[in-house]
């Protein structure tokens, strides 16, 4: 190390001249925007040389205030800059320091370090030399302060810039208002999506491009949100640049500088696909709904059958909209026995497969209700064709079968409510033959009770639709469903179900399906019947369901109502084969008791023709052996047949 | 309303036991006749008709037990009716000589024997 000092003698008042050129040149050359570290590595070399030194360095402060980190060296050993001390540099001997001067850089918490100077040899500073560090040490602290508040500013640009860069390019719209709500900004996102301009959009007119049918709903919901300073967020339709609509969903929340409230910053993205989807979705959804109910409808009943002898009514009303369809039907057929047997019938779940699974609950309820006499067996094949069936269902059933001519009544219930009786003298529940549900169990035992309605009730099968209600227990809905059908009561049995669905039900929706079927055997008119028929075929049938009716209501025997009725009607077919004229052709039947003698007349307007083959002739030779007097007689247009037989009671009698 | 009527077909040795229940009329007799005399195949000896949960004949389905015994008896065949006691049928079937074409039994096992 060259010893300047001792080759250079100071002249005080030149070298403070110089020092405070040098002082003023590292000052404007920092100021300037020299770079830190260029800066630091002047001021380590400007200070030892200005104050005769041998080294100088430039410390920083580490950041837990222990240590230094060498910033700039000046006569040290190479490798030393960068390095970190474990205490000032004249305290680590190896540095073999015999002298040092410091002065600090920046002050208190804002201390960035210190500035040394270093002699290889003992010398003495003084104060002069001492305020020329420190005015270097204060220049430093300058530069410093410039760098780091560049830094800073830098920092910031980038960061706007980066935000302004993320905003452009991101896929969604980015919009900030001030805290009145007026736009202060929004990115090119938005602007290309809108087509708009910047210009356009900034201050109030930000609902620009809103569908007209959607801005009432967007502004009322901003005022809202804005007035309270909550977040917002909307799906709405927005015009884009090519002039369609598109849905988007447009958030916003407030946002606070410094802990106060400064405005909005809000996103938008374009939502149409999923909105579309969403549609779409529903539409399938909906279809599927109609499709099951079209499918539910398709599988009752089209008509209820016209069963002679019984008045019957039914009702069946989908859930609410918003449900989905349920498996609920009724059914009622006439059985080969001549009595009529009932269903109504629930299958669990919904949708297409549970009226797939009723449409099958019913064609087993049709063939098995025609082979089996009893409701118990008739339940316990559908069960066993459930249980062996592919698919898992569970369904509910009342099945009951009806005599019409005694008011007896057989039935099964597979964990049904039970069927309402509304006889003259009330309502009453029957009770017994429960069971459980089919598809439950098999084998499962199924039981069955009878009863015997008593003559002018009525009788309602139902589904649980029509009293199941979470939050009222069943006894009481079935005592309201008792109350209102007993205040329905009326001939007309149509009435009956509507008012019997507007007591239980009230105005609004059912949350599930409801099946209602009411039955009624019609009143027996004992003395006399007067009939005018379709000569039609078909129209046998009901006659002989209501010669039966009217010959047990008189105390005919099997026999002999089976004897009268196969005479009258012998006539009846003559009647409707000879009959002249169009379709719409009709005759009459008239049937009395007259002091225990049964007087049937038949009449139509055609003429017999006598006999024609062996088997008209085998109809007319029965008329004459089972009555005991006939008469056939030409009156005006037509025949008419007259024939008497008195019954076995009347004739005991 | 259409006439409601069940058949139900078995097999018993060499003979078809035929349960015919419900009613048959003019609607629906030749039908009957049809399903029945397509349920005997040719190598059967004869056919018990079941009539015990028959509810109504009229002329036209006497008529078909006559056709239908007349048939089988082109066949080879056999036509045997079941007509219980209690049926409110049998006087019907008595006065119009039906077992002249077709024999009456009691009870089907009598007419599987005779």
């Amino acid at each position: 190390m060259p010893r300047r000092r001792a080759e250079h003698p100071r002249d005080e008042p030149r070298t403070q001249t110089r020092q405070q050129a040098a002082v003023a040149d590292l000052g404007r050359r920092a100021l300037a925007g020299m770079g830190l570290d260029e800066l630091l590595g002047e001021a380590a070399e400007t200070a030892a040389r200005e104050l005769g030194a041998d080294r100088g360095a430039v410390l920083e402060l580490t950041g837990d205030g222990r240590g230094v980190l060498v910033r700039a060296a000046h006569g040290f050993h190479e490798g030393l800059v960068g390095e970190a001390l474990p205490a000032a540099p004249e305290e680590v001997p190896d540095l073999r320091i015999a002298s040092a001067l410091a002065a600090p850089i920046g002050e208190g918490r804002h201390q960035f370090g210190a500035i040394g100077v270093y002699t290889d040899v003992p010398r003495r500073f003084g104060d002069d030399d001492a305020n020329f560090l420190q005015a270097v040490a204060n220049v430093i602290g300058a530069g410093v302060e410039r760098v780091r508040q560049d830094e800073r500013v830098r920092g910031m640009r980038k960061s706007e810039s980066d935000f302004r860069d993320l905003a452009d390019t991101a896929p969604v719209m980015i919009w900030t208002t001030d805290e009145r709500g007026l736009v202060t900004f929004v990115n090119e996102g938005w602007l290309s999506y809108t087509g708009t301009t910047l210009e356009e959009e900034l201050g109030p007119s930000w609902s620009l491009g809103v569908h007209p049918d959607d801005a009432e709903e967007v502004l009322a919901t901003w005022d809202e949100a804005l007035a309270e300073r909550r977040p917002w967020e909307l799906e709405y339709r927005l015009r884009r640049s090519d002039g369609e609509y598109r849905w988007i969903v447009d958030r916003g929340m407030p946002r606070y500088e410094r802990g106060r409230y400064a405005g909005y910053v809000g996103t938008a993205i374009d939502i149409h696909e999923r909105k579309l989807m969403e549609g779409r979705l529903r539409e399938v959804y909906e279809r599927e709904h109609r499709i099951a109910e079209t499918l539910q409808r398709s599988l009752l009943p089209e008509r209820l059958p016209e069963i002679e002898g019984l008045d019957l009514a039914a009702r069946y009303l989908p859930a609410g909209s918003g449900a989905a369809v349920g498996g609920d039907w009724y059914d009622a057929l006439e059985r080969p026995d001549g009595r009529v047997a009932l269903v109504v019938g629930d299958v669990v779940g919904q949708g297409l497969r549970a009226a797939a699974i009723m449409g099958q609950l019913r064609n087993a309820f049709r063939a098995y209700g025609l082979v089996e006499s009893s409701p118990a067996e008739v339940v316990a094949r559908i069960n066993r064709l459930v249980m062996t069936g592919e698919e898992e269902a569970m369904a509910t059933l009342l099945y009951l079968v009806l005599d019409r001519e005694t008011g007896e009544v057989a039935y099964t219930s597979a964990g049904h409510p039970p069927p309402l009786v509304l006889a003259p003298d009330g309502a009453r529940f029957l009770e017994g033959g429960r069971s459980v549900p089919v598809g439950a169990a098999e084998p499962a035992v199924f039981r069955e009770n009878t009863s015997v309605l008593p003559p002018g009730s009525s009788l309602l099968l139902y589904t649980d639709g029509l009293v199941e209600r979470r939050d009222v227990p069943l006894e009481r809905r079935l005592r309201e469903l008792a109350t209102a059908a007993a205040g329905g009561e009326s001939d007309d049995l149509d009435q009956l179900c509507d008012h019997v669905l507007d007591r239980v039900l009230g105005p609004s929706e059912p949350g599930d399906d409801v099946a209602l079927l009411a039955v009624r055997p019609k009143p027996v008119a004992a003395e006399r019947i007067s009939m005018a028929l379709p000569a039609d075929p078909q129209s046998l049938v009901g006659l002989r369901r209501r010669l039966g009716r009217f010959l047990h209501a008189a105390g005919a025997s099997p026999i002999e109502a089976y004897e009268i009725t196969l005479t009258v009607c012998e006539a009846a077919g003559n009647a409707i084969e000879h009959a002249y004229g169009p379709a719409d052709a009709t005759y009459e039947v008239h049937a009395a008791f007259e002091d225990g003698e049964l007087v049937a007349e038949v009449r139509d307007r055609g003429s017999w023709r006598g006999r024609r083959g062996t088997y008209r002739g085998r109809g007319l030779k029965i008329i004459e052996l089972l009555m005991d007097d006939v008469r056939v007689s030409t009156e005006h247009e037509g025949t008419v047949v007259r024939m008497r037989r008195r019954l076995a009671a009347a004739k005991a009698a | 309303m259409t006439t409601p009527s069940e058949i139900a077909v078995e097999r018993r040795g060499g003979t078809v036991v035929a349960h015919l229940g419900g009613e048959v009329d003019m609607t629906n007799a030749a039908h009957v006749r049809d399903e029945l005399l397509a349920s005997i195949p040719n190598d059967a000896l004869g056919l018990v008709l079941d009539l015990g949960e028959c509810r109504y004949l009229d002329s036209a389905a006497i008529e078909v037990v006559f056709d239908m015994a007349r048939r089988m008896r082109r066949r080879r065949q056999d036509l045997r009716l079941v007509v219980p006691l209690s049926s409110p049928l049998k006087r019907v079937l008595e006065l119009t000589d039906v077992a002249s074409a077709a024999p009456l039994y009691e009870s089907l096992d009598s007419a599987l024997e005779g």
